[in-house]
């Protein structure tokens, strides 16, 4: 690790003023993409600013039918949040199964968002249930949100505040791990809110996507019958050691059966 | 151990010597058990430690005919090799659309001759099975064509952990070893050696196939449990 100037802000004003003083500064949430990134030398920011005081970014609340989840809520508060359970269940479900204790307990919704991490969890949930990303210049619908492998809409020196999410009817995810990094292969999220039926499938692809044929069939048919026969393209998905893309491509229509079933359970 | 046992049973002869002379009895006389050193047909008892301390006071008894101290030297060289044998059963489950196997049951039984210490021989069948199911499921060293490890850390390499295992069930039997005075055998590789075996014949059994090329990880299981549809798209 090279050397670095560390800030704690307690606040977004002065964590914005830090940002635009410094010379190649970089937000810190939980830091368990950054900081194990920096020990490899792969990055070596002159400053971090380190969100974890400041004191807008937390908190879970439920008003007027909506969730909010603050940027800097770690996955096992979400896990654990009994609005988070009582609202939209699934979400907690998915929080509770991002990687291991450790990252449940140092990672941050808004660390894991802004990161958009082809294999994270999170971006499916918020894709599939429409979710609002709330930043400190604007706000954000997720559709517009997920432009590709590790990239967003974020702008240099904007900051996630909070998350919201609309309530659903039916919702679930499920997952296939890698064996040895429990990271998601694939993952698939749906939802079935106000707004329509969405399937989001992160792992596969190089950014989290939606797959519309399964929508249509779903919107439909809300049943795992109605997605099992959806044969998913293996062009432009992901391959490593442990999975092919033509074995991705049937492991999505797997998950997203699935997770229909459970959605139904 | 067969040269400590050696080693130890002429410290035992010594150290009846030696308790001879404290008790005023004959050599032949001294009895050992339980730790004690006892005058046959009397009362007359001395404890190991007692008889030890005193085998290093040169004054407790002649040295012209004892050596003080307690120390022997044995060399045991084997007559034969030991030859442990088990019979280790796996049963499985394989979900032939993900390809995931969960191992149901997993059975041990294994002969290693006479045990000394129960627990820490059960403790090496577990590891040993745990790593023989890690090298038939999970593990595996992958380079890339010019030579570089692709499997460098555990984000990629896929070490056995508690939550791939299931319980083990595990029994012995009991044949002594006629090649050493202990009657003991090898027991700390049975595990890996049985388990890969047991856990491959029991996938090629669910998948109704010949041969399996561990390790038996999710696509390769998949790929074979729909090769023919595969085969045919």
């Amino acid at each position: 690790m090279y050397q670095f100037n560390y800030h704690r802000p307690t606040s977004l004003a002065d964590a914005e003023t830090l940002f635009s003083g410094a010379e190649d500064p970089k937000f810190l949430g939980g830091g368990h993409t950054l900081i194990p990134t920096m020990k490899q030398r792969l990055a070596s920011p002159s400053d971090i600013i380190d969100l974890g005081a400041v004191k807008e970014l937390g908190g879970i609340s439920v008003s007027a039918g909506i969730l909010s989840i603050g940027a800097s809520v770690r996955h096992a508060d979400v896990a654990a949040s009994p609005d988070v359970r009582k609202f939209i269940p699934a979400l907690a479900d998915l929080a509770g199964w991002i990687g291991d204790p450790l990252v449940r307990h140092r990672g941050t919704i808004g660390g894991s968002v802004a990161n958009a991490d082809p294999s994270a969890d999170y971006p499916a949930a918020i894709l599939a249930l429409g979710a609002t990303i709330h930043t400190t210049k604007r706000t954000i619908p997720a559709d517009a949100f997920f432009t590709g492998m590790f990239e967003t809409a974020l702008e240099s020196g904007e900051i996630i505040a909070k998350i919201t999410f609309p309530s659903a009817d039916n919702a679930a995810y499920e997952k296939f791990r890698n064996p040895a990094s429990r990271y998601a292969i694939v993952g698939v999220f749906v939802a079935k809110t106000a707004s329509g039926v969405r399937v989001a499938v992160t792992g596969a692809a190089p950014s989290v996507f939606r797959q519309t044929e399964m929508e249509a069939a779903l919107t439909k048919n809300f049943t795992p019958n109605a997605v099992a026969a959806i044969k998913v393209s293996a062009d432009g998905l992901n391959a490593d050691l442990h999975a092919t893309a033509e074995y991705r491509a049937h492991l999505v229509t797997v998950m997203a059966k699935r997770a229909v079933a459970r959605a139904l359970a | 151990m067969s040269a400590i046992a050696k080693a130890l049973d002429k410290v035992e002869a010594k150290a009846k010597k030696i308790a001879a002379h404290l008790m005023e009895a004959a050599a032949d006389d001294i009895e050992f058990k339980d730790g004690k050193f006892t005058v046959a047909g009397t009362d007359k008892s001395l404890s190991f430690p007692e008889v030890s301390l005193a085998a290093y006071v040169g004054h407790k008894f002649p040295t012209h005919e004892i050596e003080p101290g307690l120390k022997e030297t044995a060399f045991y060289d084997p007559l034969n090799f030991t030859f442990p044998s088990g019979c280790h059963i796996c049963e499985l489950e394989v979900d032939p659309e993900t390809g995931v196997v969960t191992i149901e049951r997993f059975t041990a039984v294994d002969d290693f001759g006479i045990i000394i210490n129960p627990m820490i021989v059960e403790g090496q069948v577990h590891g040993g099975i745990a790593q023989g199911i890690g090298q038939a499921m999970l593990e595996n060293g992958i380079y890339s064509e010019d030579g570089q490890l692709l499997t460098g850390s555990y984000m990629d390499y896929t070490m056995p952990r508690a939550g791939d295992l299931p319980s083990f069930t595990l029994g012995l039997t009991t044949t002594p070893c006629p090649s050493n005075p202990l009657g003991i055998k090898g027991c700390g590789e049975a595990g890996a050696i049985a388990a890969p075996p047991a856990v491959i014949n029991a996938l090629t059994d669910a998948l109704k196939i010949r041969d399996f090329t561990m390790p038996a990880s999710p696509e390769r299981v998949w790929r074979a449990a729909n090769a023919s549809r595969l085969a045919a798209e």
